[in-house]
């Protein structure tokens, strides 16, 4: 499935090993057994590509972040503290493994776009490379047996990230949040719910296969694509100048600030996006990149790494924000809003 | 990537928060006000968010609590119930991890496997709203013992079944019926 609003799917499959209390309830010499235990599968064991182990004591908050970013670590392992943390990236960002976070093992999957299908193949795969050494908690009625019960079951967490600013601007999303509660689905906001950036995730056990999940998320995906264009083009039919009037002050600020934080970038851009998507702004110097690519490559830790060569350690510091307007006047500086 | 999942996402309130607004309803849903930038939370009754998200200039956005969702949808005697067989269950704890139904209640995690046998009654109707849990009839562990295997597949050709016969299948339900009583004699046989 390929839409503008559809940006990205995420996959999180939680398991754990039979035999041990789950990691807040377990003590550290066990979960550093697990943890060597797991990077001896994932260093020794024949995968398609190779598995590489980070030492997370060795990472400062930069690289934590760059991951979480990145869609390779989740931002509450990043905030986690406790004895045996692991962390290992599969291939170049293919995959990636939590060890020892809320549950033993957390395998992980982020790609732009939208084939939930794809994640789940490859998740699944390395779930059984996984265990072909490990014994998993699993009970027949409850399924995978999880720290959190409400992640029982398949264990596996779907989220589909779509760009909403005409839903979330209209306030139209509570209703599509409370059919989705009713059928164990969630909205869930990505940074905070600015730029109308929200997820659908599934939410607690279904009882249903995982394909069977992933299918019932791309229905809710296409029924929200659906309402969130109609809505768009209500806006454009209904406050016509005043729908031209927010995009093109948000195509002039990223033209022309000299200081851009994050959060404002993403609400531009989003604004941007809307006008790109009805055809009423050109912007050549954002090539094919999806919005959304932009704006992920805008986040704090990216532009320290990929534009400062790390040369800022603090990632609220002034020159970041600075140099997040340098890269924002220079994508956008060919770019009109067609009269 | 994945959204940030603080608890303030993840709150599960159990009916005891009254709306933050009207202070008379049941608190069930999550208000994410977004205003000059600022992110604001509530805990709202439906009314009183729809209300809120309407009339807020910027970025509104409700999230539904499910639990208490499913506990509204009950009437009001099973509700009570569910919050009876609570009380009943307060003093239990896991003799392998040391996790107290309070424990559960708090932080909405267990601490072992045997944790879901010990708080089962509480983990069904708080996890699914019912008395037995969500049959899981996803992916099974191809290493587990054989009779994992045997129940699970049982469960996918009970689910089968009941569609069958409310489709008015009846062939191949009792073609599914059959499977069934021979894979049930099966798993007796291992047993014995």
């Amino acid at each position: 499935m390929t839409s503008s609003v559809l940006t990205a799917s995420a996959l999180g499959l939680s398991r754990n090993e039979s035999g041990r209390r789950f990691p807040h309830a377990e003590d550290a010499a066990a979960l550093e057994e697990l943890r060597s235990g797991v990077i001896e599968i994932l260093t020794g064991g024949s995968w398609d590509q190779p598995w590489h182990v980070h030492d997370l004591e060795k990472m400062d908050a930069v690289e934590v972040d760059h991951l979480v970013e990145r869609g390779l670590m989740t931002p509450a392992f990043a905030d986690r503290t406790g004895e045996g943390r692991g962390f290992a990236v599969y291939g170049d960002g293919e995959a990636s493994l939590e060890i020892n976070g809320e549950d033993h093992l957390r395998l992980l999957a982020y790609r732009r776009g939208g084939d939930l299908t794809a994640l789940w193949s490859l998740l699944s795969r390395l779930d059984d490379g996984l265990e072909t050494v490990l014994s998993y908690a699993f009970d027949p009625q409850w399924g995978y047996l999880t720290a959190r019960p409400h992640r029982a079951g398949s264990g596996m967490r779907a989220y589909a990230t779509l760009h909403l600013p005409a839903l979330t601007l209209m306030g139209r999303l509570s209703e599509t949040a409370l059919e989705l509660a009713g059928q164990r689905f969630g909205l869930t906001p990505l940074w905070g719910g600015l730029g109308g950036i929200i997820q659908v995730s599934n939410l607690g056990p279904q009882g249903k296969p995982e394909t069977e999940i992933l299918q019932q998320i791309g229905h809710i995906v296409r029924g929200v694509i659906e309402k969130e264009r109609s809505v768009r083009k209500m806006l454009f039919r209904e406050n016509p100048v005043q729908s031209r009037d927010q995009i093109g002050r948000a195509l002039g600020l990223l033209q022309q600030a000299w200081s851009m934080p994050f959060h404002e970038s993403v609400n531009l851009i989003s604004a941007v996006e809307v006008g790109i998507d009805a055809g009423l702004v050109e912007a050549p110097g954002l090539g094919s990149e999806p919005t959304f690519g932009l704006m992920s490559r805008l986040q704090p830790a990216h532009v320290v790494v990929d534009y400062m060569d790390r040369r800022v350690g603090c990632l609220e510091s002034p020159a970041v924000d600075e140099q997040r307007a340098r890269l924002l006047r220079e994508l956008f500086a060919g770019a009109v809003i067609m009269s | 990537m994945f959204a940030d999942e603080s608890p303030d996402w993840n709150l599960d309130l159990d009916g005891s928060v009254t709306c933050e607004l009207c202070g008379e309803e049941p608190a069930a849903l999550h208000l994410l006000r977004v205003v000059d930038g600022v992110i604001s939370h509530t805990h709202l009754c439906p009314s009183c968010a729809e209300t809120v998200a309407d009339q807020t200039e910027g970025l509104a956005l409700v999230l539904a609590v499910p639990s208490v969702l499913r506990r509204l949808g009950k009437s009001a005697p099973e509700a009570e119930g569910i919050q009876a067989s609570d009380t009943d269950q307060d003093v239990r704890f896991c003799a392998v991890c040391g996790t107290t139904l309070s424990d559960l209640k708090e932080s909405g995690v267990v601490g072992c496997v045997k944790c879901y046998q010990v708080f089962s009654e509480y983990l069904a109707a708080s996890v699914s709203g019912a008395a037995e849990p969500v049959e899981h009839l996803g992916k099974i562990p191809h290493c587990g013992p054989e009779d994992d295997s045997l129940r699970h597949e049982m469960m996918r050709l009970e689910r089968m079944l009941r569609e069958l016969v409310a489709c008015e299948r009846f062939e191949e339900a009792a073609g599914v019926r059959d499977r069934l009583t021979e894979l049930g004699e099966r798993l007796e046989g291992g047993a014995a």
